[in-house]
């Protein structure tokens, strides 16, 4: 085994794997806690629309025994009605996480490098890092992605900007000049990614829609996902839309049969259901917003609040004592040190029992020197 | 790094063979540009050990020796299968227990191989198969001492591009700023400490002032495969600055390393200048420095969410465990394991590393033996002969056979002080030797 570990490349070598968070119970055990409230991962809490819980109901035990449809074909046909364009500008990927890795495999090679922020979604570096692929980062500028800067990042050798829009775990978001301005800058010399994961949760005419955008710019890829409004994250199901040109390649690089089809039927009832679901998880987010905002107002901290269903907000102590410590008090936090905001944790907005126990436990362990 | 001169061989277990092997030691180290006695010294080193292992390891199977000349050091790796490995004679009170029966010391040649190195460790690689790694450093001279900048201005920053001229003066000023003890050996001879960073053995960040000067310095280094171990924050600045100098290393540090594979980090040797909220306090040890008996804090925090881990534990430190983990909010599942009833090696290793600049003795177990006790017993006889105050010794609480020693430690007067997550293969206690007992 030995001289095998020997020849794995260096950058397989020094990666870092994910550690995901135990199941729910193994963590109630371990931690002491009686209950757990998950506000770690910006799920929705309200679940899925109900069209899509009865079509969940409804699939019958013997499907399981057959192949999923192995490109998403149906929820394909049912994206491309809803956002007028051809089934084949689609690509349905087990969350947009195996999305970013098919677009990377097939955008970038050796030598090769992508463009994102220091403080975005982590998944784009990762999956560079364990490709071998340079991953250039620049800082945010008042917790927003700086379009200049990226734009000074970008070189020969930049494959992909991986653009976060609104950005996790900030908030931020540009607007359609600014998102104008900068493709218009970069001028094609990279693809460019628009992940568009918490679209849904923003209600602004001046925020940009990628799918209007990239019928002018065939150099822009959208990503979107049903992990985040749609309430179906335990489903995994994400796509990107883009040119024909565009998506063909990256179909090429792309794992069929890895969305499941319950998943896929699932995904293709919420979409034909959700403008009830969007409106009520809109007002659900809004108003444990509103609560944390006092909270946080009422301890002096300072917070982060923008568009999606999360706020970041700076403790007084570890960011990782403090996630031990609410996990002792039944609620679970995402550190935000591995965000590169040492201090920060980020919560995710729920319903309001589990604000209120968030805001129990919080102000219980401050207060506890 | 590029620089680096290796050579590797295997040799059949045929003593014939051992004066090459020095020869290519002598090779390499004089390859490498380092001076008469160094190159001595580890020919001896390689040459002792070659002999040595020759006789101890297992009939037919060759003994692979890899050795690295790096700017800073000369290293020997003695790859080798043993059945029944005993290596009493590289404990560092072999010498003495031969003078005290007025006799050779035992061992003779593994005495001179531990002698001649600067330091040495064994891994126990499972099975009958060991590795030992042996040491010698590169000789640097010593500090010149220098002066802190009488006026610094904001705004602070970090620096970019960290030339060797810079390193070596931060290592200083740390120095002429700070004790002894908060700072790491290598600011001792700072033209060391920026070839380590170059090695990247060491990472570390710098502040800059408005003006260029360097105001700050903090230091990491790896502890474990989870673990780093950080020094500082060193600040060079006037009082009302301190906090935003150390502010802008403590960010620019996690940030650096929040998406490593490390899971946390320590420090021993965390200045005055730590800014609470960032770290969270695992205990204190005895720092012993020169001005007088100080309390030596030790802190950590996760870089991220811990899941928890299953060690092992002997009855007599169960409580103290379950108290750190319940005062940390650490999961933790505890294992049962009891006192060695039978132990087949007689006699027992014990890796010893003395720093006598920072008033310090690290002890880590290498092998189990019989004499355990006694070898603790004697270690510190001898270390305490040497005038050093301080006496460290780690147990690692994944291998079952270190955390059965708990007995063995408190009779020879230890106790347990600091849990330290992750610091070895799983958790690692640090036990300090009680002056008094």
């Amino acid at each position: 085994m030995t001289r095998i570990l020997e020849r794995i490349p260096d950058y397989v070598r020094h990666f870092e794997r994910y550690v995901p968070s135990r199941p729910d119970p193994v963590l109630m055990r371990q931690y002491g806690a009686s209950y757990l409230y998950r506000l770690n991962n910006n799920e929705n809490t309200l679940g899925p629309p109900p069209l899509a819980r009865e079509a969940i109901a409804a699939f019958p035990a013997e499907r399981a025994a057959v192949y999923p449809s192995g490109d998403a074909y149906d929820l394909r046909q049912a994206l491309a009605t809803r956002f007028g364009k051809s089934p084949d500008q689609f690509l349905v990927g087990n969350g947009s996480c195996e999305v970013i890795g098919s677009v990377i495999r097939a955008f970038c090679g050796p030598g090769d490098a992508i463009v994102t922020a220091d403080k975005t979604f982590a998944v784009y570096e990762w999956v560079a890092k364990f490709s071998g692929v340079e991953t250039r980062l620049v800082p945010l500028t008042k917790q927003a992605l700086a379009p200049a800067a990226m734009l000074a990042a970008v070189t020969e050798n930049t494959r992909v900007v991986f653009v976060c829009n609104p950005n996790n775990p900030t908030g931020s978001w540009w607007n359609r000049a600014t998102l104008e301005r900068f493709l218009a800058g970069l001028d094609s010399r990279a693809l460019v990614v628009l992940d568009e994961a918490y679209r849904e949760y923003l209600d602004d005419p001046d925020f940009p829609d990628g799918m209007e955008i990239m019928e002018r710019h065939d150099n822009v890829l959208v990503f979107r996902t049903f992990s985040k409004m749609y309430g179906l994250a335990g489903f995994r199901v994400g796509y990107l839309c883009g040119s024909l040109e565009a998506v063909d390649i990256v179909r090429r690089t792309h794992i069929a049969y890895s969305v499941n089809s319950l998943g896929q039927i699932a995904a293709t009832a919420a979409l034909a259901d959700d403008a009830g679901h969007i409106a009520a998880t809109r007002q659900m987010v809004a108003a444990a917003k509103s609560a944390l905002h006092d909270l946080f107002d009422t301890l002096g901290l300072e917070y982060v609040s923008g568009a999606g269903n999360f706020i970041m907000v700076r403790t007084p102590m570890s960011d990782t004592l403090l996630y031990r410590k609410l996990m002792q008090k039944g609620v679970m936090v995402r550190t935000m040190t591995g965000f590169r905001y040492p201090n920060w944790i980020r919560v995710s907005m729920a319903e309001a029992p589990a604000m209120e126990a968030f805001a129990k436990a919080f102000t219980s362990v401050l207060d506890t020197p | 790094m590029p620089d680096d001169l290796c050579v590797s061989m295997e040799i059949p277990p045929d003593t014939a063979f051992a004066c090459p092997v020095a020869g290519a030691a002598q090779t390499l180290a004089q390859r490498a540009g380092f001076g008469q006695r160094e190159s001595y010294r580890f020919q001896l080193t390689v040459e002792e050990f070659c002999l040595c292992l020759i006789g101890l390891a297992q009939a037919d199977e060759p003994l692979r020796i890899d050795m690295t000349g790096k700017r800073y050091l000369l290293r020997a790796a003695f790859s080798f299968k043993a059945a029944d490995l005993s290596l009493g004679g590289l404990n560092s009170t072999a010498c003495s227990v031969g003078r005290e029966n007025g006799e050779m010391p035992r061992d003779l040649g593994l005495l001179l191989a531990a002698q001649a190195a600067d330091r040495f460790r064994l891994d126990h690689r499972g099975g009958d198969q060991f590795c030992i790694v042996a040491e010698v450093d590169r000789r640097y001279p010593a500090l010149t001492p220098v002066h802190a900048p009488e006026q610094t201005r904001p705004p602070y920053r970090l620096a970019l591009a960290l030339d060797p001229a810079r390193l070596s003066q931060a290592a200083a000023l740390a120095m002429s700023v700070y004790p002894a003890w908060q700072c790491p050996g290598s600011f001792r001879t700072p033209e060391k400490f920026a070839d380590l960073v170059a090695d990247g053995q060491v990472a570390c960040v710098c502040a800059l002032d408005a003006a260029g000067q360097t105001v700050g310095l903090l230091t990491w280094n790896r502890c474990s495969d989870q673990a780093l171990y950080f020094s500082g924050p060193f600040v060079f600045a006037a009082k009302q600055a301190r906090g935003d100098v150390a502010r802008v290393l403590l960010d620019g540090f996690l940030e650096a390393v929040a998406r490593e594979h490390y899971a946390i980090v320590l420090g021993f040797r965390s200045s005055d200048d730590l800014i609470p909220g960032y770290f969270e306090p695992l205990g204190s040890l005895q720092a012993c420095a020169e001005t007088g008996c100080d309390r030596q804090p030790v802190v950590f925090r996760h870089l991220r969410e811990d899941t928890g881990m299953a060690v092992w534990c002997s009855p007599s430190i169960e409580n103290f465990l379950r108290q750190t983990y319940e005062r940390l909010a650490m999961p933790r599942d505890i294992l049962p394991v009891e006192a060695p009833a039978g132990r087949p090696r007689r006699e027992s290793l014990l890796g010893t590393l003395l720093d006598r600049h920072r008033d310090l003795a690290e002890l880590r177990p290498f092998l189990d033996g019989q004499d355990m006790a006694a070898n603790l017993a004697a270690s510190v006889a001898a270390i305490r002969d040497k005038g050093i105050h301080r006496i460290l010794y780690y147990m690692d609480l994944s291998r079952p056979w270190e955390a059965a020693l708990a007995d063995d430690l408190m009779q020879s007067g230890f106790s347990p002080k600091v849990v330290l997550p992750h610091g070895g293969q799983g958790d690692m206690v640090v036990w300090q030797h009680d002056q008094d007992s």
